[in-house]
């Protein structure tokens, strides 16, 4: 009988209960560096199948956004808000959104975000408030 | 492998269709059939692509579609690839016939979503995404092409006037396209005052949701060699992939599996960009035909947006790319937009696209993507 070569205690619906009801966000790392939040069996980028689960900070820079002023019905209360591509401090990229947002002078490519759940869909991120030093919180 | 060619192709009007898929579907096979001087016995297999099928109620079309040709017992196969499904279709197609297993095939593409009010229709489009990490974090296909521009002009500092300059170009070719859902041009001006539907595209940067049905007969050189009108020779077929979720890609700018198939393609067909007269390619979104431009290898990152301001892909430009219009104005039936941009090239290989003609249609590329970008197919054309 064959061996499982990578753990399965992670799931689709494990991985999205956790960050929807705000407990953590969990990611998974490949052996080669490669971190994603997206659920697999082996690694995207090297083939090796030597994931193994973490969690993830949550806070990173917008790499690349779209305001959406036409949703999809799972968003219909939420226009406009951003679509986020945030990239994280410990590397690797995830999908998310930002509530609130009319237009780019609230949140634009570079701004720093951090994971802020509220029981709605998906990972939800908000802006972090600059401080004076030009730091961030949190 | 044998030389394998398209030998007929047909395409209804692209927009709103009175008649169900299946309808549209059968109407186009026998048209299709008929233009390459075939009957439908002469059939081997049907490869049929309706990604959303369950808009209708229906699923397993082939047999539906092959007993309203007369042919209950030619077996069908559903190829299902997103909006890339009818030239994955092809592909299967050229499979079988250039290695031998049939004679000739028949592949399909048909979609019927109008019916649908937009909420539906854009939430039907999105599940083509990676549901749980794309679409559930409220991404829409707008919106994960949208991504791409504003990574785009972060990068290459892109002004709005020259994705306009896309859906203006694209707009007048439609005009001149029978098949086209918007036959109407456009300027720069109403391209601007368009309302934003997912920043920094606007109304005039999507493609519409569409009807349509398009179809194509594939065929053995030894088995056709008095064909009817001018064949295509199919000289490369090529399918990639690459990650699913955009996110998850080193790059942001373009699509992987678009440059791999590029490569691959010139590659089977022994060409270089430079030597392509025409091409049609996957501009769901004004950003998508600027990228696609570069990724296939036609212009340098970065420059391909002020190339397409300066006319040099209009019909009578140095590199006419799409002449029919485009998934923008010709319209995106989804499952039959790849199969339609085969209709395109054989017709303008035919000198029957009219108004659009392009001044030489020796050697064509054509450049279909499924979703963002997870699934892609190049088709590379020949003359004989």
């Amino acid at each position: 009988m064959l061996e499982p070569t990578v753990p399965t205690v992670h799931s689709i619906a494990e991985f999205r209960t956790a960050y929807e009801d705000g407990q953590r966000l969990p990611g998974l790392r490949s052996g080669c560096g490669f971190v994603t939040a997206t659920w697999g069996l082996v690694c995207p980028r090297c083939g090796k199948a030597d994931l193994s689960e973490v969690d993830l900070s949550g806070r990173g820079r917008v790499v690349a956004l779209s305001i959406q002023h036409v949703p999809s019905d799972e968003f219909l209360n939420e226009v406009p808000y951003a679509y986020v591509i945030v990239e994280l401090e410990e590397g690797g990229r995830i999908a998310g959104w930002v509530a609130g947002v009319a237009d780019e002078s609230v949140l634009s490519i570079g701004s720093r975000v951090h994971w802020a759940p509220s029981y709605k869909p998906g990972v939800q991120f908000a802006r972090d408030d600059p401080s004076p030093e030009g730091g961030s919180a949190p | 492998m044998r030389e394998t060619w398209v030998v007929g192709a047909a395409s209804n009007r692209f927009g709103k269709m009175a008649e169900s898929g299946r309808e549209a579907a059968a109407t186009v096979a026998l048209r299709a059939i008929e233009s390459a001087g075939l009957e439908p016995r002469d059939i081997g297999m049907t490869f049929v692509s309706n990604a959303f099928g369950i808009a209708e109620r229906q699923a397993h079309l082939g047999p539906l579609l092959n007993t309203a040709l007369g042919i209950p017992e030619v077996p069908s196969a559903t190829i299902e690839s997103a909006c890339s499904s009818s030239s994955a279709a092809l592909h299967e197609a050229y499979v079988h016939v250039a290695g031998g297993f049939l004679d000739a095939a028949l592949v399909v593409g048909v979609e019927k979503l109008s019916h649908l009010d937009t909420l539906t229709a854009t939430s039907y489009f999105a599940i083509g995404a990676d549901y749980p990490f794309e679409a559930r974090n409220g991404a829409t296909f707008p919106g994960l092409y949208a991504t791409i521009a504003s990574a785009y002009r972060q990068k290459y500092g892109t002004r709005p006037e020259e994705l306009g300059a896309v859906a203006v170009k694209n707009h007048a070719n439609g005009a001149r396209n029978p098949h086209a859902h918007f036959q109407k041009e456009i300027t720069m001006d109403m391209y601007l005052r368009s309302p934003v539907i997912a920043s920094p595209l606007r109304l005039f940067d999507c493609c519409p949701f569409s009807d349509g049905a398009a179809a194509i007969v594939v065929a053995a050189r030894e088995r056709r060699p008095s064909p009817v009108g001018e064949p295509l020779v199919i000289r490369a077929s090529v399918r990639t992939g690459s990650i699913a979720d955009m996110h998850d890609r080193p790059g942001l700018t373009g699509l992987p599996a678009s440059r791999l198939a590029a490569e691959r393609a010139f590659r089977q067909a022994g060409l270089s960009p430079k030597e392509i007269q025409f091409l049609e390619v996957h501009d769901c979104f004004t950003i998508a035909e600027i990228a696609a431009l570069e990724d296939l290898g036609f212009y340098p990152p970065g420059t391909a947006g002020r190339a397409t301001r300066e006319g040099e892909t209009q019909r009578d430009g140095r590199l006419p790319v799409n002449p029919s219009g485009g998934l923008k104005a010709k319209g995106h039936p989804v499952s039959a937009t790849g199969a339609s941009q085969v209709v395109e090239i054989f017709e303008q290989f035919n000198g029957l696209a009219g108004g659009r003609q392009v001044p030489h249609a020796e050697v064509a590329l054509a450049h279909n993507v499924g979703a963002t970008g997870g699934s892609c197919s190049v088709h590379i054309f020949g003359r004989r």
